[in-house]
């Protein structure tokens, strides 16, 4: 699926990786969390230039072509950088769904400044309930003459703040669509929900009479595809940030001594960190293993997304809780970073599903008939 | 012995283990009875001789001086016809021990012994030396005599398989009672077959007799016999640990692979019993299933990482998860039969194997080393983080508190 080689991709990896410990180092996570956007416009700029933001577009639309498990290295990066960006919003679901619509002219005008970082897409998948099912969405689209128009709402709307466009997924008569629309319309309304992780910029959205153009030849199922997407990339993310902050525990397991000897020689801790280093492992398995049998069209994706998904969110939720009480009082200062793995792992758990659901999904997948 | 030439290619040698299976090896005449059975012992002196029962070892000793991978590639053919007495130079504990770590007059006096159905079971724990395997108590006196004299043998050994097919035992001894633990033991292949010598199967929670204790009481060994130096055992015993650990995870492996596209057991018994649409249990089914298919992933992991760099950490994980994972089955079992799993026997099947299973699951997270122990291992030699102190590391065993 992929056209770039195998070297080039470990490469492209090691300079996202030489570029987020440049830009996206504690201090200036903690910058852009304080910010209006919520992230750094020039690292996203510098991410277009290195052509991160068109990895999955085609290169006849300015992107570089890779599949999923160039996607889920890059996240695995991005997440131990606690990369704050609307990436997956962007370049995951806004980029794949349109990529899937049979509108050349729309795939022309939005696929290439999505590569270019001009244009960024906020996402409207879910109503007030947050489940991400398609039952659960409240937006409602109808054609008026030869015009698309969406009314009602959607929560937990991703990166509203900043977005040129909106990608809304939308009830209509033929079922769920999905759908484009210019954030600067009168009849968008927008409400901020303030988050618990103080990165992620979360909405509440109000349309009443919105234009918005259909992606046509989007069905269901590629809405479903897109959504999975963006677990293996959210799965990508929960990897790296598990592993970065597992790895930060374990250096202070070393270098702190009570009772005149190190604290990582007590087996107390030496079991939680042996059982936390299954999860983390398992996490990044999960994650890579999906995004292979994405790229493959595998028989068992479905059954490995859900996989990734919940492993990888439980995961994150239980080793940064770990990492806390490991470290002690240290770790409940603002000043220390595990709080903001473990914000981030609890913003997870919830974006495109909670982790009973993607249980319930993967057993149903694992059902013979 | 006989020294077959080194083949071009892996398709020359595939061609040439095929060519001599042709003319030596009948399957059919392996389940004969009567006039026409096989006599294993001169089959498997007939294998030795053409150098593929160890095929990786030196042609000095038995083998053929080739890779790993052609040897993996000898033992494909071997396990697809059903030959027995294949990779013994992974297999055979007793024999790889003796090869790798034992003195040319040793492997000289026993190798072809080991190689041709006289087979090693393992004389490591004892009552009170489980998880703290270095300190054993069974006693080896030394006596002069001729050819460098020999050690009585006086103590208890516990969980051995095999015991009473075994022709030669692995023998952890103290032989030094007033040097730290680590430093007083030596590593013997004892002969089983001897006066003083008793075996007693060990009845498990399972019902079942796989183990045995064995009653050790004046029993000799050839001072010859000793792998390694004397009061050197310990390093040995680390040596073949490793080798014994290697074989664990492989099996682990290649039983993970078999499992791939079919519908989960668990799965199959909550249909049977009519709780698959139990919301409650499909939750507990879907993590239990997980741990098990997480395992399998991570497992495929360390396989790519291992023909990639010749190791992976990954592999250390395999036995601590598999402890949840058939703790977890179990449980998650018994909740889908409900009440039900109160009963036993042959009437109520189900409930019968999710009893033993349940039962079973300990196998895995005592035997071998227990979790908690699997726990320091991969916190130490992974993780990297420090031992604990030790009370009796530096302390001569006569004063080491036991009990």
């Amino acid at each position: 699926m992929s056209t770039i080689s195998t070297e080039e991709q470990t490469a492209m990896c090691e300079s996202f990786a030489r570029l987020l410990a440049e830009k996206s180092g504690e201090a200036q996570v903690r910058d852009a969390m304080e910010t209006e956007l919520g992230y750094d416009a020039a690292l996203w700029t510098s991410m277009a230039d290195m052509g991160l933001l068109g990895v999955l577009v085609d290169p006849a639309h300015g992107g570089i072509g890779g599949g999923a498990v160039l996607l889920e290295a890059l996240l695995e990066e991005a997440g131990k950088h606690l990369l704050c960006s609307p990436f997956i919003s962007t370049s995951v679901i806004a980029a794949n769904l349109v990529a899937a619509s049979d509108d050349d002219c729309l795939k022309e005008e939005i696929l290439g400044a999505i590569c270019t970082g001009e244009m960024i897409f906020a996402v409207a998948a879910t109503g007030d309930k947050g489940l991400w099912t398609t039952e659960d969405i409240d937006l409602r689209a109808e054609t008026v003459g030869d015009d698309w128009v969406v009314d009602g709402s959607a929560s937990f709307v991703l990166h509203a703040k900043g977005a040129h466009q909106f990608l809304l997924l939308a009830q209509t008569t033929d079922g769920l669509r999905a759908l484009v629309a210019d954030a600067e319309q009168d009849g968008m309304a927008l409400d901020p929900m303030q988050a618990n992780d103080p990165a992620l910029r979360l909405s509440r959205l109000q349309c009443s009479g919105v234009n918005a153009r259909l992606l046509t030849g989007v069905d269901e199922a590629d809405i479903d595809s897109a959504l999975n997407l963006a677990r293996i990339a959210q799965a990508a993310e929960h990897a790296g940030g598990v592993k970065r902050i597992f790895d930060i525990t374990i250096e202070y397991l070393q270098t702190r001594h009570q009772f005149g000897r190190q604290i990582g020689s007590y087996q107390s801790l030496k079991h939680m960190a042996a059982d936390m280093l299954v999860e983390v492992e398992s996490a990044a398995s999960a994650a890579r293993h999906a995004a292979r049998a994405w790229d493959a069209g595998a028989d068992d994706t479905q059954t490995l997304v859900s996989l990734a998904a919940f492993a990888g969110a439980d995961a994150y939720r239980d080793v940064t809780a770990q990492a806390i009480q490991l470290h002690g009082g240290i770790a409940y200062t603002w000043e220390h970073p595990a709080h903001l793995f473990w914000r981030r792992a609890r913003t997870g758990l919830w974006l495109f599903g909670s982790s009973d659901q993607h249980r319930e999904t993967y057993l149903a997948s694992l059902e013979n008939a | 012995m006989m020294a077959l030439e080194k083949p071009d290619s892996d398709e020359q040698l595939a061609a040439d283990v095929n060519a001599w299976l042709d003319a030596n090896w009948d399957d059919a005449r392996r389940c004969e009875k009567g006039a026409d059975k096989l006599d294993v012992r001169s089959w498997l002196t007939k294998l030795l001789e053409s150098g593929y029962a160890v095929p990786t070892w030196s042609p000095e000793w038995f083998g053929l001086g080739l890779g790993s991978k052609q040897g993996r590639i000898i033992d494909r053919i071997l396990k697809a016809r059903n030959v027995i007495g294949r990779s013994q130079d992974r297999y055979n504990l007793g024999a790889v021990t003796v090869y790798r770590l034992g003195s040319p007059e040793l492997k000289q006096e026993l190798l072809r012994d080991m190689l041709t159905g006289s087979f090693s079971c393992l004389l490591y724990s004892e009552p009170n030396a489980g998880s703290d395997l270095a300190g054993v108590r069974t006693k080896a006196e030394w006596q002069a005599g001729p050819d460098g004299g020999e050690y009585v043998i006086t103590g208890q050994k516990v969980w051995t398989s095999n015991a009473t097919e075994a022709t030669y035992g692995m023998l952890l001894a103290r032989s030094d009672w007033d040097v730290p633990k680590h430093s007083g033991i030596t590593f013997f292949i004892f002969p089983m077959k001897q006066p003083g010598v008793e075996i007693r199967p060990i009845n498990q929670i399972t019902g079942e007799s796989e183990f045995n204790e064995i009653f050790i009481s004046e029993a000799r060994v050839p001072a010859r016999y000793i792998v390694g130096e004397r009061n050197g055992g310990w390093k040995v015993l680390q040596t073949a640990l490793a080798y014994e650990r290697l074989i664990m995870g492989e099996g682990a492996t290649e039983r993970q692979g078999k499992e791939k596209g079919a519908e989960p057991p668990l799965i199959q018994l909550a249909r049977k019993h009519g709780k698959l649409q139990d919301p409650v249990l499909r939750q507990k089914m879907a993590q239990a299933i997980a741990y098990r298919q997480l395992n399998a992933l991570n497992m495929q992991r360390a396989k790519a990482e291992i023909l990639a760099n010749g190791s992976s950490s990954l592999m250390s994980l395999g036995k601590l998860a598999m402890s949840r994972i058939q703790h977890g089955e179990a449980r998650v079992a018994a909740d889908i039969l409900g009440a039900a799993s109160l009963l036993h026997g042959k009437d109520h099947p189900d409930s019968a194997d999710m009893n033993f299973d349940s039962a079973k699951a300990y196998m895995n997270s005592i035997g071998g080393g227990s979790d908690q122990i699997q726990r320091n291992i991969i916190s130490e030699r992974v993780l990297g983080l420090p031992r604990e102190f030790e009370v009796d590391r530096n302390m001569p065993f006569r004063d080491v508190k036991s009990g």
